[in-house]
Parts: structure tokens; sequence; C-alpha cells
């Protein structure tokens, strides 16, 4: 830590320690630093993806983070659910969920919500919060999220996956494409989808990057832009993404 | 001409007999490519209609819903089916 570290206002001694290896050049500058720790960022749901996204948006500073998810824990969900454990099998998660986090850094506050929020509650999720990072595995879920940022006016990351396939996507409302622009038509929802976990936890940590990014004022946004990494096939691509000029919800 | 296809995301293997490059006929649309991708999937299967479109890294819409284009030499065209998963 040098002097500079030190003097920074709204940062400990204690803090610029913790986080001193992301603070420099090529990541992030202290103001970042301190702008991601009076963020709020709203990750539902936390399984695998959210779980690694809420971890790292946690660990990297974000100064509250608001994890969503409703259910209990069954033995499939631990090859990919990295907040969980073999003692929360059969047991609700979100509450050992954010207690975890919570161990990984004093520095922040975490609030666990033992449910998905509704239209009324996502709605009011996102007038507090600065980002949210939708991972649920329905459609109708994930639209919820992306109507309510983008009538909030906050950024949001969307992220999905099947089998070794993982999407990204990053929304900037008013500007760039909303998850409704790229699906007019909501695609099917297939409850027992084959994944493996390691595209989970890519996937997940690539969209917390982008919100530490966003948060923190970092680096350029992937705005307007899918990443699609088809491990299987061992190919990355990205797509530029068009608005619809009759999209319901952001046009 | 020839396109390069790349087809990717949800149940993507039903699309395993899809070539990685396909001839179409010069001048050929979006739509005829689309209709010769559909003929190589697994009997039965069909590209779902919100099945996401790119011509060259450039967002065009979906199956479903997409404008026509002319094609052209060399262009890549990318079928990416909608995944989800939590």
């Amino acid at each position: 830590m040098n002097d500079d570290q030190a003097k920074t206002p709204g940062l400990s001694d204690a803090e610029l320690q913790r986080y001193a290896r992301q603070l420099g050049d090529g990541v992030l500058s202290e103001q970042g630093q301190l702008r991601l720790k009076q963020s709020t960022a709203l990750v539902t749901r936390v399984g695998g993806m959210g779980g690694p996204a809420a971890l790292m948006l946690a660990m990297a500073g974000v100064g509250r983070v608001i994890i969503a998810h409703g259910g209990e824990m069954i033995s499939p969900d631990l090859n990919r659910q990295v907040l969980g454990s073999e003692a929360v099998i059969g047991h609700p998660r979100s509450e050992p969920f954010g207690e975890y986090l919570r161990t990984m850094n004093q520095f922040i506050e975490v609030e666990a919500i033992d449910h998905e929020p509704d239209d009324e509650e996502a709605d009011e999720l996102a007038q507090r919060v600065d980002i949210i990072v939708s991972c649920p595995p329905t459609f109708e879920e994930r639209l919820r999220l992306n109507r309510a940022a983008v009538d909030a006016g906050i950024p949001l990351i969307d992220a999905a996956q099947w089998g070794m396939t993982g999407t990204m996507m990053v929304v900037e409302p008013a500007k760039s494409a909303c998850l409704a622009c790229v699906y007019p038509e909501t695609p099917p929802f297939e409850e027992f989808f084959p994944v493996v976990g390691a595209i989970s936890s890519m996937t997940g940590t690539m969209a917390a990057l982008e919100a530490i990014k966003i948060l923190s004022g970092t680096g350029k946004p992937v705005f307007g832009k899918m990443l699609t990494y088809d491990a299987f096939e061992g190919r990355m691509t990205t797509i530029h993404l068009e608005r619809r000029a009759d999209c319901p919800v952001c046009s | 001409m020839e396109i390069r296809i790349v087809v990717t995301g949800r149940s993507y293997h039903t699309a395993a007999a899809v070539p990685e490059t396909l001839v179409l006929d010069e001048g050929a649309s979006l739509d005829d490519a689309l209709q010769l991708i559909n003929d190589a999937l697994e009997e039965g299967a069909s590209l779902p209609g919100s099945c996401l479109i790119a011509i060259d890294n450039q967002h065009m819409g979906t199956v479903a819903s997409h404008s026509n284009t002319v094609l052209q030499c060399g262009q890549e065209l990318v079928l990416i089916a909608p995944v989800a998963g939590g």
C-alpha cells in the first residue's frame, strides 16, 4: 500500500489492504473501488451462475449485495452451486448462501431474500439497487428483471447456460438492446436442462466482471452485445445486438 | 457461393448433421439458408422460433421475426438457440 492509497477518503486502511491486488493500472482505481463500496447489486437467482457472480461481487467489495433465491437445495444442485455445501442439501438456501458470502468479506453487507421477486418486488428492488445480475432459469423471470431494470433505468446483465454453453448480454437501458428486443417470442422453459458446473461458474463470473466494470467505472462494458462461449465446440462468439423499434419494454 | 454455419445454444446436437459450410446459389437469401438448415436437422426437429440469428456477428432477429436479406459469399451465419438455466 502506498501513501496515496492510505489517504483515500471512504476506504479504510484495512479495506485498501484487502483490495490491494485489484487496485492499480489495468484494474480498478481507488475511486473505482470507492464507487463499488457505495454500490448495491441485486443477484437473482444465486445457483450455478448467480452464486459465483454474487461471490465475486462480494469479494470485489460491492458495498451491498442482495441475493434472491427460493426453494431448498437438492443433491444435483451441488455440481454447480458454489455457495452451497453438503450441509445445505434439504434446506432453504438463501440464508446459508448469504451467510457464506458474509464470511468472505467483512467490509460489505449481504441481504438474502428467500424467494424470487414477483413483478412488484422486482420493481421495488430495481429502485434501490444500482445494477441487476439476472441468472434465473426461466425466461419469465429473466424478462421480468429486464423490464424492471429498463423501467428503473439501471443496467442489467443477463446470464444463461445450457450444457457446456454460456451466454451473457449487458443491457444499457434506452441505449442498447434489452432482453425483450432479443427474444420477442418468449422461449419455452426446460426444467431439467443439462449443465456442467464449470460453464455455470464461467458465465456467472463473466457477468460479475461486467458488473464490477460498470459499477466502478472501469474498462469498456460490453453494452449491447451477447457473448456466447460454446465450450463443447471450443468457440467464442460475440453478437452485436440490435434494438427493436417495436419493443414493448424499451422503445 | 459458400457461407459458414454456426449452430449453438440449447439442443444444438439436433443440428449435428448441419454442414459447417452451406452451398447456395448466387443471390440466395437468409430464408433460403434457413430452409436448407431446417432440412438438415434431425427428423422432426426444427429451429425454434426464438432462435437468435446473426450474420457476421450482426444481430438479425430471430427465426420467427427477422428481415430477409441477400447473403454474400463468405459470410458467417450464426444461430443461437435460447439458453436459460440458473
